[in-house]
């Protein structure tokens, strides 16, 4: 991307959401306010978050997801063949309403493109497109309806294709299809996940990313590079960097999007930290490759921590860019 | 045949109605309730559970195991040598637990699970089966930072379990279930499992029964029999291979098998004829009086109204297998 500058910086996806609209996303699921009253907050705390993304200095935007709750959940809910099962916790005391397939899967209209063209209209710089993945849609999703997880991930891979191609129609550059869930079976499973990726990114012309997170990534390396994507987006930062000695080992063909902020803890990295985790990663990566960004989406942050980390990275990314500039 | 449960249970009923532990752990949190408090309410919880699962007609159950955080926080909390770190995924599931590190010596410090389990016993009129989540399982999900060997910790956490049942023989249990899901993954490590069992079985009383889930026990099968225990569960629903595991090993009439055959990590409720027709089955290589007919797993991956439904289930199925047996 030639109008980029090195190292460009970015996020993951979500942002968290101000206390006005958690307060507003309540009331709604209560009908004490109208879709049209929430539509309303949602715009105008996406319209925040271009603010301070534009005041960060962000080179790649998020339009922040103020308008989804779970990841699944979003996509499942705007689906044909979807009903909410119920809340399943994944830890502590934290639930999530777990999807059901009920019935064949497929888009009834554009899911995210309004949202896109509503964020970039915004702005002058470039906001990605963020799609959840078919294999991560569909395992983490009850099936009461198709035979095997093969038909439903490669019937979800073709909904989340036409949704891709929609994006870039609506003028994405870039595109992010979020694959968390693509190691849970890494010997059974990985080959259908690249087979619906492939489904996914084929003839697509923006740059394709993938973000993987949670789970044993050297288990699907160096398979996860035959993934038909520009980038992979990874955590590095919440297991300090050990990654790198994965990718020492086979070399890292694709860019890679560089995790350099724990997204689950409170504390506020210091810049020396994000330069200090750039330069390690100059050891197996070449400048042009690495694209800096958290480990995960920021969502489950306070507003003024996710400024803070996100601030630290920036600045952490520019001084690199100064220190190879100055080695040239 | 018995009908059993083996695990979780939900510890929140379906929307609309309210979610009072996720509430009362939110307020423990915040400090706004004690921790006597939310013993209450985690009491209640209880009982909600032992409720569906005597409603749903099962001869054998859980608690339910409102009280568990995970697996492994549950026990890891309360031995001495663990502290508790960050969140890893459970297995294949989109669950997520503590990960315990060990970080000094393993040692049994209080009973575990005894006053839970008293707990339930005493407010169910169906025989309660404590479960234990052994020690292969825990030290495999753990981080071992004290130990020079893993097999170490393995044995150090075997004994300070082996405690554990000791204590738990004094409750006189009809029988205690011991999860040990990890081996599965981990073959190779058989040797040393079968010495965690010996230190963990030790000197206990009580039956037990070795269960195991999220896959398949080939070239296990056989030594897990010869343990001493009363049964050895298998998971039928993500290890559809466990099919040839018995063709190829076996299963000897002395042993009782934990069939795991409803799927409790889906909401698509098996018919009765389905699992009728996989007790068929089973039945080549067990006699229909030493199953344990359950769910493949705890069914807390399930939203409450789902699991019920696998437990009456279970209880349909039962009926219809002795009407056809008649």
């Amino acid at each position: 991307m030639s109008d980029l500058p090195l190292f460009p910086t970015t996020t993951v996806g979500s942002f968290p959401k101000p206390p006005y609209l958690l307060e507003a996303r309540r009331k709604r699921l209560r009908g004490q306010i109208d879709p049209a009253e929430l539509r309303r907050l949602e715009e105008q705390a996406t319209r925040e978050w271009i603010q301070r993304q534009e005041e960060l200095g962000l080179d790649i935007f998020v339009d922040g997801e103020m308008y989804r709750g779970d990841m699944v959940a979003y996509f499942a809910d705007e689906m044909d063949g979807f009903a909410i099962a119920g809340l399943v916790r994944s830890y502590g005391n934290r639930y999530y309403p777990k999807p059901v397939v009920t019935g064949p899967v497929g888009r009834k209209r554009p899911i995210t493109v309004e949202w896109f063209r509503f964020a970039q209209s915004l702005t002058g710089k470039p906001v990605k497109g963020m799609l959840t993945g078919p294999y991560t849609i569909a395992e983490w999703s009850f099936n009461e309806y198709y035979p095997t997880r093969r038909e439903l991930v490669l019937e979800l891979a073709r909904a989340i294709h036409e949704e891709a191609v929609d994006l870039e129609r609506a003028g994405a550059r870039f595109i992010q299809i979020d694959e968390p869930a693509i190691h849970t079976r890494p010997d059974e499973d990985f080959e259908l996940a690249r087979e619906a990726m492939e489904i996914v990114t084929d003839g697509l012309s923006a740059y394709t990313i993938t973000h993987v997170c949670y789970g044993d990534v050297p288990r699907i390396y160096p398979r996860m590079l035959d993934l038909p994507v520009r980038q992979i987006d990874l955590a590095l930062k919440n297991e300090d960097f050990a990654l790198l000695e994965v990718f020492r080992q086979h070399r890292f063909t694709k860019d890679i999007g560089l995790g350099v902020i724990d997204a689950h803890s409170h504390r506020v990295e210091t810049v020396e930290e994000v330069l200090d985790g750039i330069r390690r990663s100059l050891e197996v990566f070449e400048p042009r490759q690495v694209y800096v960004s958290p480990d995960c989406g920021l969502k489950t942050r306070t507003i003024d921590e996710a400024v803070g980390k996100l601030a630290s990275m920036v600045e952490g990314a520019r001084r690199a860019r100064e220190e190879l500039r100055s080695v040239v | 045949m018995r009908t059993t449960h083996v695990g979780s249970y939900p510890k929140i009923p379906d929307l609309p109605e309210p979610g009072r532990w996720r509430t009362a752990a939110e307020k423990l949190q915040r400090g706004e309730i004690t921790r006597e408090q939310f013993r209450q309410v985690e009491d209640a919880v209880t009982l909600e559970a032992i409720r569906d699962q005597v409603e749903a007609g099962l001869d054998l159950i859980t608690d339910g195991q409102i009280r568990w955080e995970d697996p492994q926080t549950y026990f890891a909390r309360r031995l001495s040598g663990f502290s508790i770190d960050g969140l890893q995924r459970w297995f294949d599931t989109n669950v997520y637990y503590r990960q315990p590190v060990a970080e000094g010596p393993v040692s049994w410090r209080e009973p575990i699970t005894v006053e839970d389990y008293r707990f339930a016993q005493s407010h169910s009129p169906r025989p309660v089966k404590p479960v234990v989540t052994g020690p292969y399982t825990l030290s495999r999900l753990s981080q071992n930072r004290h130990y020079a060997r893993f097999a170490d910790l393995v044995l150090a956490v075997a004994r300070a379990l082996n405690q554990e049942l000791r204590a738990l023989d004094a409750e006189s249990p009809p029988v205690v279930q011991v999860d040990e899901p990890a081996i599965l993954q981990h073959r190779g490590d058989l040797p040393l499992f079968r010495e965690a069992m010996a230190a963990l079985l030790e000197g206990v009383r009580s039956p037990v029964v070795l269960y195991t889930y999220f896959g398949d026990a080939r070239g296990l099968l056989g030594a897990l029999v010869e343990l001493p225990v009363q049964g050895v569960g298998l998971d039928f629903v993500a290890g559809p291979r466990n099919w040839e595991v018995l063709e190829a090993e076996g299963f000897p009439p002395d042993r009782r098998l934990g069939f795991g055959v409803l799927d409790a990590r889906n909401t698509r409720l098996e018919t009765v004829e389905e699992v009728l027709r996989a007790l068929d089955r089973v039945c080549r290589f067990v006699s229909l009086d030493r199953v344990d007919l359950g769910p493949s797993a705890g069914l807390e991956f399930l939203p409450r109204r789902a699991a019920k439904a696998k437990l009456v289930r279970l209880s349909e199925v039962k009926r219809a297998a002795v009407e056809v047996t008649r």
